[in-house]
């Protein structure tokens, strides 16, 4: 076993922990469980900087080997870690860390795949656009794990029903909305970012900036619905149930951007030529 | 410690009505001064216990007549009759009385199953009988560990964690919806009783500011100073809507006064803020389509009811696993208490033996005239050494019996009389007179 093996399977080990004690203590209602698994995802996030580095450093580092879907792993745990940080609720990790974690093994999925990128693939540009993509991703992804508590919980006030333990653990409607709105205001411009930065680098490398790749109709897709979001939220004041569910299917089509393309349509951005 | 215990005596909501319990009430604070149950003769220990639901007089005592006592001094204390006292006492000894106490710290015998101001009260008992030296180690060491129970009890089970008032209901739900309440305000259209406890409980809760808005603009300014808060023109009503997040209302208006076109409005030009309406009026004020609305919620005062009675039944559920950790608490401190009763024994074992060693020790010394100080200390290490492993085997045995609870007090007793521990005088012809009196009672029996 090799050290990238060796720190594979540890990180793998605590996002796997922290997963586990997350959903652990919520259940249990058990504060201290739910620290632990932060502390979890912590030291699995340390680690993946690490190997993310080594690997940098390294001749061999290849977007093409699962590091693309990796790297995506490691931003949305940044989103996570700031989000904590800014509100002190460990309920975003029970999205983050499972999420983490599913990525990452995922990545691995495309470990075996041999293909070059292309020279052009380095650059500002490039960097640029994956940077902000990925961020906007990690923070739809939390906007996500909130917006489905908010449904639940919404309905419950507004039925009546009787609030369960894990109901009466979770934070108030507002902070689930807060959440949204720091996702998309956050987010819509990252996301523009991200776009105009991989429009520019496809017009200086292939002389186009757009290919009618399925990728990009979709991408251009989400920017017109979160451009929709931000300016309700800006200017109309959305907020509550319906943010909430512009939200989830934003982070749904993402996924689909992300995963679903790339796996079952010709792409170019599934970087193999 | 022979035949010393613990004792509670007392009465509750659940043993006499308000007229007896206000008649045998112990509230004047001074009782122990006054030396209501004054500690001396068989009472070793005392602490008085009394609210608006119960009084209660948990002491240390020995002998057969500790309750009687206590019960005689207590309704002297108030100028009453025994006979019109003795009815509704209850009285528990030894762990019934430390389960009791558990039980009460723990709030499961409270009228609201519970509610934590029990907790603080007998605090404040323990408090008092500490600074009168009513309390020595036994009730030092019950009262600590009836608070940890509690905290035990709170900590563990939701046995405290749902409101069970239709106002604190109110204030739970809406921090349900907007968290940290500090920057929200709230208005209360109306004056009732109700609307104006749930607004105390907002305050509590750090609510921004309280608007009020009534029929009556002086009534309303009245309300509005008594909450710091500001009073609004009712004909202002929907105008002052768009500041407010959270509106309780208890007018006496026959009809709807707020209707869910007049809040589609509002919500315009409050950005889609969330709004929570509380309505507590009968006929009610608000129409129920409002609830239709998107971040808009309304309970009406059915709602609550259904909330409060739910975590009633919830804190029923919850008090069954508090019982059980009573129980288990119980238990452990039942074990000290025995620990302690076994302490003295141990105390005079070990005392008798180093008698014996210094006996023999000077016995010895006499005969090895002119022995030196280094022997005397070779021959004191020796017997201490062969008195202590002599005695390790019956303490171990005892410590041993006195985990199971029946036992314990049995071999004490055989102990102290096998080592003639008490210097009790013993007949030559004791021995030969208890085998007669076997052989006797065994031919009577054959008989």
């Amino acid at each position: 076993m090799n050290l990238h093996e060796l720190f594979s399977l540890l990180i793998i080990l605590m996002y796997g922990l922290g997963t586990a004690t997350v959903i652990a203590g919520t259940v249990s209602r058990k504060d201290r469980l739910k620290k632990l698994s932060n502390g979890f995802a912590v030291a699995g996030f340390g680690l993946h900087t690490a190997i993310l580095l080594i690997e940098m450093v390294g001749s061999d580092f290849d977007l093409s080997k699962g590091y693309y879907i990796q790297f995506l792993s490691w931003s949305l745990l940044v989103i996570y870690f700031y989000m904590w940080w800014r509100m002190r609720y460990s309920f975003l990790g029970l999205t983050a860390s499972p999420l983490a974690m599913l990525l990452f093994i995922g990545s691995f999925s495309l470990t075996g795949v041999q293909g070059t990128l292309p020279t052009e693939w380095t650059g500002m540009f490039f960097g640029l656009h994956i940077g902000t993509l990925f961020l906007s991703f990690g923070l739809l992804a939390m906007a996500f794990g909130a917006g489905l508590l908010f449904m639940r919980l919404d309905r419950k006030i507004k039925t009546k029903e009787p609030l369960s333990d894990f109901d009466k653990d979770m934070p108030a409607l507002s902070t689930f909305d807060r959440v949204n709105h720091i996702a998309v205001m956050a987010g819509f411009p990252l996301y523009t970012i991200g776009m105009a930065s991989g429009f520019i680098w496809a017009r200086l490398a292939w002389g186009r900036l757009l290919s009618a790749d399925p990728k990009e109709i979709v991408s251009i897709f989400v920017w017109f619905m979160f451009a929709w979001l931000f300016h309700q939220r800006l200017a109309l004041g959305r907020r509550g149930r319906k943010a909430a569910l512009a939200v989830i299917w934003l982070f749904a089509i993402s996924v689909f951007s992300l995963v679903g393309i790339n796996v079952f349509m010709p792409t170019h951005h599934s970087f193999i030529q | 410690m022979k035949n010393r215990d613990i004792y509670l005596i007392g009465l509750n909501h659940k043993t006499a009505s308000v007229e007896v319990r206000e008649k045998f009430a112990l509230t004047d604070c001074k009782h122990l001064e006054a030396g209501v149950i004054p500690v001396g003769g068989c009472i070793k220990e005392v602490m008085v216990l009394s609210t608006c639901n119960r009084v209660e007089i948990l002491a240390v005592g020995e002998g057969d007549g500790v309750i009687s006592h206590i019960i005689s001094c207590w309704a002297d204390a108030r100028g009453q009759k025994l006979d019109d006292l003795e009815p509704y006492v209850y009285r528990h000894k030894g762990l019934d009385a430390v389960q009791h106490l558990f039980t009460v710290a723990s709030s499961l015998d409270s009228l609201v199953v519970g509610e934590p101001q029990i907790l603080g009260q007998l605090k404040s008992a323990y408090h008092e009988a500490v600074q009168h030296n009513a309390t020595k180690v036994i009730l030092n060491r019950l009262l600590h560990k009836a608070f940890s129970v509690a905290k035990r009890v709170r900590t563990e089970t939701g046995v405290a964690s749902s409101a069970v008032s239709i106002s604190y209901a109110a204030v739970e739900l809406a921090k349900r919806i907007f968290g940290d309440m500090g920057n929200y305000s709230a208005m209360l259209i109306g004056a009732g009783e109700m609307a104006e406890l749930a607004a105390t409980h907002l305050l509590n809760n750090g609510i921004r500011k309280i608007y009020v808005a009534n029929r009556t603009f002086e009534r309303g300014q009245q309300l509005a100073c008594q909450f710091n808060g500001e009073a609004v023109p009712f004909s202002d009503l929907f105008n002052q809507l768009e500041k407010v997040d959270i509106i309780i209302s208890s007018t006496g208006a026959h009809e709807a006064i707020i209707r869910a076109k007049d809040i589609r409005n509002v919500l315009k030009k409050r950005k889609n803020r969330p709004m929570f309406f509380i309505d507590i009026a009968v006929p009610r004020d608000i129409d129920p389509d409002v609830n239709g609305l998107d971040n808009v919620y309304l309970y009406d005062i059915d709602d609550l009811k259904e909330v409060v009675e739910e975590n009633l039944a919830q804190r029923q559920e919850e008090a069954q696993k508090a019982r059980e950790i009573v129980g288990q608490e119980t238990r452990t401190f039942g074990r000290w208490l025995r620990s302690l009763e076994l302490q003295p024994t141990i105390v005079d074992l070990v005392a008798r033996s180093e008698a014996i060693v210094e006996e023999e020790l000077a016995r010895c010394m006499k005969r090895l005239d002119g022995a030196n100080g280094e022997t005397e200390k070779i021959l004191r290490a020796a017997l201490t050494a062969a008195a202590r492993k002599f005695n390790h085997e019956p303490i171990s045995f005892l410590k041993r019996r006195h985990e199971e609870e029946e036992a314990g007090a049995r071999y004490i007793d055989i102990t102290r009389r096998m080592f003639n521990l008490d210097n009790d005088p013993v007949d030559e012809n004791a021995h030969r007179s208890r085998r007669n009196h076997h052989s006797c009672t065994a031919a009577g029996d054959d008989a």
